[in-house]
């Protein structure tokens, strides 16, 4: 296995093209037999090259020659369809290469919106400058998240009702609210729902009474404020920001 | 959320036709594609001439050629190598220089992809510690109804601060105070900080407007 990328162009040193050319021509033929074994379908391939006044032929003339008259048989069309030389192929995987950056920066930039409104969530503050389209992205962002989480919500509650086929039944039902939204969603937030939602039921009933405990077993040093009013860690973050301005008279005020 | 890997990697398998049909057409599709990119790569990095010809598992035909997989084949029926014409080279010069060029685009837009995969990674990452600390940023499914609702609560808190914030920017944006320029005319504001409310501003964003060559994390 080479350390080193190669770059894509033409090897200008005669020697380190000539063993590039063994070594990889080499490694091509093997794939091609491979994929016909594997797959247990006709292949043939052709390399020719300055260094052999031979063309090389896998698997042999004759069997590639078989190969290459069933090809030839085929209706122009049919041949033609799947046909690429390098051009074509390039400008395919261009193609699909631009289509996976922007599918990553997408990704990505959810990944980061996600990350300011964390950040706010535990500090009170997003300490990036933000341009307008933040703000606006952000907002978009956090719009959709408090939509994911009342369809969650609703969720669990229907899923804590004492009737058990009632539940069942309703389980499913919030699944169609989140189909709708728009193709934007959160990947984090969007796969950590659909799969989660029938599935969390058992455990929802158990966890309820339990709440932030469960989750706090995980953490080490954290007292959910509410479970235990005497003990008021004040310094502690355990609570998304916001909260302060509405519940606890413990949170201190910034 | 941190997800675990989608696939399971590489894995050896034994050199023999793969009995599950499901399976051989998925590892034909994807080991066609792998051939003829190593193909096209040997054509560009040696100048050598290939032609390849494989048939899919529903009989279709898959062809690569450089320069192109007639001018293979008939090389090879007539055991005649290519003419070379002038009017055959400058055609040949050409078409090598889009290769080049696509090559290289090629190249650029893999660097692009390296780029953003890392950025990825790292953002991933330091959620992953994150969580850790703040069961806040645990994925919504872990949480319990009560957390649900503690969350909601902040996350409409915020909600309405990014309002006012909007709202400021565009109230600063009439009375002409001049917000910090950045390079490319992007104006930045201050730290995001609440302000006393001046006007509930129900901003409209267009969810699909992601821009994305615009972080700056």
């Amino acid at each position: 296995m080479t350390r080193k990328k190669v770059k894509l162009q033409f090897i200008a040193n005669d020697s380190a093209r000539k063993s590039t050319f063994k070594k990889r021509k080499r490694g091509l033929l093997k794939k091609v037999s491979e994929l016909s074994t594997l797959c247990g379908v006709e292949a043939c391939a052709f390399v020719y090259s300055p260094y052999d006044p031979e063309p090389e032929i896998w698997p042999s003339p004759m069997e590639a020659q078989r190969v290459l008259t069933r090809f030839i048989r085929m209706p122009e069309q049919e041949k033609s369809k799947k046909m690429v030389n390098q051009e074509i192929f390039l400008r395919e995987r261009v193609f699909k290469t631009k289509e996976h950056v922007k599918k990553l920066r997408k990704e990505n930039r959810e990944k980061e919106l996600s990350l300011l409104m964390y950040q706010y969530l535990s500090t009170g503050r997003i300490l990036q400058p933000m341009s307008m389209i933040d703000v606006n992205d952000l907002h978009w962002f956090v719009g959709q998240n408090i939509r994911e989480i009342n369809s969650r919500i609703e969720v669990m509650k229907r899923l804590a009702q004492p009737n058990e086929s009632q539940a069942a039944v309703e389980a499913p039902a919030p699944a169609p609210a989140l189909a709708p939204a728009p193709v934007p969603t959160p990947a984090v937030m969007a796969a950590a729902v659909a799969p989660g939602m029938v599935g969390a039921g058992e455990r929802l009933q158990v966890e309820q009474g339990r709440g932030l405990v469960s989750n706090v077993g995980a953490m080490q040093s954290q007292q959910p404020w509410f479970m235990d009013l005497q003990v008021s860690n004040g310094g502690e973050e355990m609570l998304p920001f916001g909260i302060a301005n509405h519940q606890n008279p413990f949170w201190p005020m910034n | 959320m941190v997800k675990g890997k989608s696939t399971s990697g590489r894995q050896k398998i034994p050199i023999e036709k793969i009995p599950k049909k499901s399976h051989l057409q998925v590892t034909f599709s994807k080991r066609r594609l792998g051939l003829f990119k190593k193909a096209s790569e040997l054509c560009t990095l040696c100048g050598v001439e290939i032609g390849i010809i494989v048939f899919s598992p529903a009989e279709k035909a898959f062809s690569f050629g450089h320069p192109n997989v007639e001018s293979i084949i008939d090389r090879f029926l007539t055991r005649n190598p290519a003419p070379d014409s002038g009017a055959h080279q400058l055609v040949e010069a050409h078409r090598n220089a889009n290769v080049r060029d696509l090559s290289m685009q090629l190249t650029q837009l893999q660097n692009q992809f390296e780029v953003e995969k890392k950025r990825g990674d790292d953002l991933d990452q330091s959620r992953k510690l994150r969580q850790r600390q703040f069961w806040w940023e645990s994925p919504i499914d872990e949480l319990g109804l009560q957390e649900l609702q503690l969350l909601k609560l902040s996350m409409e808190e915020l909600k309405k601060n990014v309002e006012k914030q909007t709202n400021k920017i565009l109230m600063e944006h009439n009375s002409m105070s001049s917000p910090i320029v950045g390079p490319n005319g992007v104006r930045y504001y201050d730290v995001f900080e609440k302000k006393p409310e001046i006007k509930m501003f129900s901003t409209a964003p267009n969810a699909y407007n992601l821009h994305f060559n615009h972080g700056y994390l």
